[in-house]
């Protein structure tokens, strides 16, 4: 108990430090949010049109420690205020419609690459020097270091656009309407079939060797040699005894990936038009749009925070030691 | 792990180069059949909206698209295509004598897509929310609706572009705005327009459908059924689907299109990219030495060769600029014996060395021209890097400076640090878009007037050269106060010869309005031969496009 609590202390003082560096980072760059739509604009926009926007959107220009404490005070009540960039759009309005497809297309790649890596990984470590173990590491390392829009591309180009296997665009086909169908969530797998994979491939590499190599380790201990000893079956052995023991790492990276994953996956939202946060936080940053680059990084922190601590708690469950000291 | 995804904006312009790249190894054109059933939406890509949000309120600057081109309409329409207006909602106007007054007649029979009538007290209204929303139209001192047909602009000095800037407004319905508690943070889910298509039929985070405005007052134009909008995070995913043949019309760049695109159903696909976007200039800040001299300025102009720029920076697809400094947009205000005196602005090596030598700069043996002071001449020329087509308009500006001894730097930042610098005067030089607007009077208020100079240290959002000229500010003052055309030609003829003389900036090239559409569902499309509307999908003359397209039938 005495862990947890210590443990919830350090993640309140750290989400207190990323909220203000939030709060700080985007006020130190350049500009302001209508003098960057006017440059980004470039010719489309009269420069008449920069005082008006500055009416419409009514920009604080209060003190900067005044603005903190708004900002802070918004942030415990949930109020993330108005997107800029989306402007008049609620900025919880302009996530909460996104962070549906961003958690989809993250978490199903996510759980598929965990997965079949860390199977990999055990299977791999198990039968060294066996035909998996030669043959997916590199394989798997060499696909993985391609450069991820390069993968996409080609998928993107092969799949989608010479066999048409797969639909090249969006979440779902233009003109449905989301509902509780057959044909709409078929539509939605297709969908997703492609940007998941890529993901999945570029992934999986890593997943696998870190299995593999903390797997290797632990079949080296006494306690398998006591286990063979006793007879137990091959199974058990591999799966109760050592992938139990050498799956601690995969665990802790589990969590801090399933937080990253809410920020989006840029890439792929642009090589498949795949909705998400991803193209949202770029536009937020390019447009300095502070109350939704605020309501993005906040939703990030929070989740990378939340996730650590689930990952916590089960670490206390999976490994006696953490609860000893 | 999921992190090697996210490497941000560097490879994402090679992403961009890689799309190219497969656009040009050529995608089969897409194989589904062509819908022919005369019901078919009009297609068309977004491709800088990663998702869309509901929002059609026409005073914030991100709406939904087609806000202010299908919904809500404006009482006439500028082309900048072929110089022409079209009365809209309005059916004439006239300005007083004195030029204070600006009275506009309503179209009769036009109703509101809720079937309310549209009136005079609308307009008025429009204008009176506008101003409390954002601002602007200082000129205006009231607009009073006389009657139903009859609207009245009362201005408090005499301004001759107000007749567009008025006449461009759109127009929103009274009775609905009324009711609304907050209009600037309204998102006007479910709009009542007077355009032809208002009915939003559905809505989804990365397309929707427009349908026919049930009371649309020229019901005879309403020849296709609807449009639909897909949103693309980027220029390629839209790319990709007008080269594979999925979009009806597009408006994005495309590099190397007549391969790309037109090349895959040459029957059936065009392209074309009028000049009538703003004119790209070189801006040299005045406020310093030695840009402060009009001859360094015609020097450097010299020594720049326009058709490589155009030819490489642009890929041709726009034309080098001459000495009246005027768009394409302005074809008909241009002083065709300026046009054809020009030197300062055709390329000429030797021409350039003389007039350096001549005006103080000489060419040092080691093949390094300096200042009077006896320093190296060199100068930076900041653009940001996003733009990699003016990128590359520096880099090759920058080589022919080399020509004549001058070592230029390319300073590439990203947008923002570059247009701090230019806003606050601290910049060297720049390559720099100019005011685009129906007459030429706001380019050249924007070029040379003292009114838009500011200190170096201020903040200006136009003019950041900083130059002014008292015989521009004469010529634009008589252009305002007079509604004349033969003295506003007059003026803008005075303003060219005013432009041809001082070279406030270096005219680069017009920049191009691009545009692109397939045949094989739609037909009536504006072309170079028909220029009746650009083929731009976000300007006024959208809605012109819409009303004269035809879905095909077989």
């Amino acid at each position: 108990m005495r862990f947890i609590v210590r443990r919830l202390a350090f993640y309140l003082l750290a989400f207190w430090v990323s909220i203000t560096l939030n709060f700080l980072l985007p006020r130190f760059m350049p500009g302001d949010p209508v003098t960057r739509m006017f440059a980004q604009a470039a010719n489309k926009m009269q420069p008449h049109q920069i005082e008006q926007l500055r009416q419409l959107f009514g920009l604080d220009e209060r003190p900067i420690w005044q603005q903190y404490l708004s900002y802070v005070h918004n942030i415990f009540t949930g109020q993330m205020g108005v997107s800029i960039s989306r402007f008049p759009t609620p900025v919880a309005e302009v996530i909460g419609s996104q962070i549906g497809w961003t958690l989809l297309l993250g978490g199903t790649a996510l759980v598929i690459a965990v997965v079949i890596g860390n199977l990999l990984g055990i299977l791999a470590a198990w039968r060294r020097g066996g035909v998996l173990d030669s043959v997916f590491p590199p394989i798997l390392v060499f696909v993985g270091s391609f450069p991820y829009f390069w993968l996409a591309m080609a998928a993107l180009y092969l799949f989608g656009v010479v066999l048409g296997w797969f639909p090249i665009r969006h979440a779902f086909d233009a003109g449905m309407t989301p509902e509780l169908s057959w044909t709409f969530i078929a539509s939605i797998a297709t969908h997703l079939f492609l940007p998941a994979l890529t993901i999945v491939l570029v992934s999986i590499g890593g997943w696998m060797l870190g299995m593999r190599n903390t797997m290797i380790a632990t079949t080296a201990e006494d306690y398998i040699l006591m286990a063979e000893a006793k007879g137990l079956t091959n199974n058990r052995i591999m799966f109760r005894y050592a992938a139990r023991n050498a799956m601690l790492p995969s665990v802790t990276a589990f969590g801090m990936s399933f937080g990253f994953i809410v920020g989006g996956a840029l890439l792929t939202e642009v090589v498949f038009a795949y909705p998400g946060v991803g193209y949202q936080l770029l536009a937020a940053v390019q447009g300095l749009d502070y109350p939704l680059m605020q309501g993005i990084f906040l939703t990030i922190t929070a989740a990378v925070l939340v996730a650590n601590f689930l990952v916590d708690i089960v670490y206390v469950r999976l490994d006696p030691r953490v609860r000893v000291s | 792990m999921p992190h090697s995804i996210r490497k941000g904006r560097s490879a994402l312009a090679l992403a961009a180069l890689l799309t190219g790249a497969v656009l040009l190894t050529g995608c089969t054109a897409g194989g589904t059949a062509v819908d022919t059933s005369g019901d078919q939406l009009l297609t068309i890509p977004r491709e800088d909206m990663g998702t869309f949000s509901r929002n059609f309120n026409p005073f914030t600057p991100n709406a939904a698209p087609m806000t202010q081109q299908a919904i809500y309409e404006s009482m006439l329409v500028y082309n900048p295509a072929d110089g022409g207006t079209t009365p809209w909602l309005a059916t004439e106007w006239a300005a007083s004598d004195d030029g204070l007054e600006l009275t506009f007649t309503m179209r009769d029979g036009v109703s509101w897509s809720d079937g309310e009538p549209m009136v005079a007290g609308d307009v008025a209204y429009t204008f009176e929310l506008q101003k409390e929303l954002l601002g602007g139209f200082d000129y205006l001192d009231s607009v009073e609706a006389d009657s139903d047909q009859s609207v009245r602009f009362i201005l408090n000095r005499p301004y001759s572009p107000a007749l567009y800037e008025i006449g461009q407004q759109i127009i929103v319905p009274q009775h609905i705005w009324e009711e609304i508690d907050d209009p600037a943070k309204d998102t006007n889910g479910t709009p009542v327009g007077t355009g032809p298509y208002t009915e939003v039929t559905s809505f989804q985070s990365q397309s929707f459908d427009l349908g026919k405005n049930p009371n649309y007052w020229q019901p005879e134009k309403q020849k296709i059924a609807g449009i639909r909008m897909l949103a693309f995070a980027g220029n390629d995913g839209a790319n990709l689907a007008a080269v594979n043949g999925e979009v009806d019309w597009a408006y994005q760049f495309m590099p190397d299109i007549e391969k790309s695109f037109v090349a895959k159903d040459p029957e059936h696909r065009q392209f074309w990219f009028p000049s009538t976007g703003s004119m790209i200039n070189w801006q040299l800040n005045t406020t310093k030495a030695p840009f402060d001299d009009v001859n360094v300025r015609k020097a450097l102009s010299m020594a720049v060769d326009r058709e490589q720029v155009t030819d490489i920076a642009m890929n041709g697809y726009t034309s080098p600029a001459d000495c009246t400094g005027l768009s394409g947009a302005y074809t008909t205000w241009v002083d065709a014996d300026i046009a054809a005196s020009c030197d300062w602005t055709n390329h000429d090596v030797d021409a350039a060395n003389a007039l350096f030598d001549s005006a103080g700069y000489p060419l040092g043996a080691d093949g390094v021209r300096t200042l009077p002071d006896g320093s190296p001449f060199t100068l930076d020329i900041s653009v940001g890097s996003a733009s990699s087509d003016w990128l590359s308009a520096a880099t090759i500006i920058a080589q022919n400076l080399a020509e004549v001894g001058i070592t230029a730097k390319v300073d590439s930042p990203d947008w923002p640090t570059v247009s701090a610098s230019y806003e606050d005067g601290s910049f060297d030089t720049g390559i720099v878009w100019s005011n685009n607007a129906p007459t030429p009077y706001q380019f050249f208020r924007g070029v040379m007037s003292s009114d838009t100079v500011k200190p170096v240290g201020e903040k200006t959002f136009e003019n950041y050269h900083r130059f002014a000229s008292p015989e521009a500010d004469a010529l634009l003052a008589t252009f305002a106060a007079s509604s004349d055309p033969a003295a506003q030609t007059e003026a803008v003829n005075g303003l060219q010869a005013q432009f041809d003389a001082d070279a406030p900036v270096i005219p680069l090239f017009a920049g191009p309005e691009w545009g692109m559409f397939t045949d094989t569902r739609f037909t009536g499309w504006p072309t170079e031969s028909d220029p009746y509307a650009t083929l731009s999908t976000k300007s006024p003359t959208t809605v012109l496009v819409l009303t004269s397209l035809e879905p095909v039938t077989k």
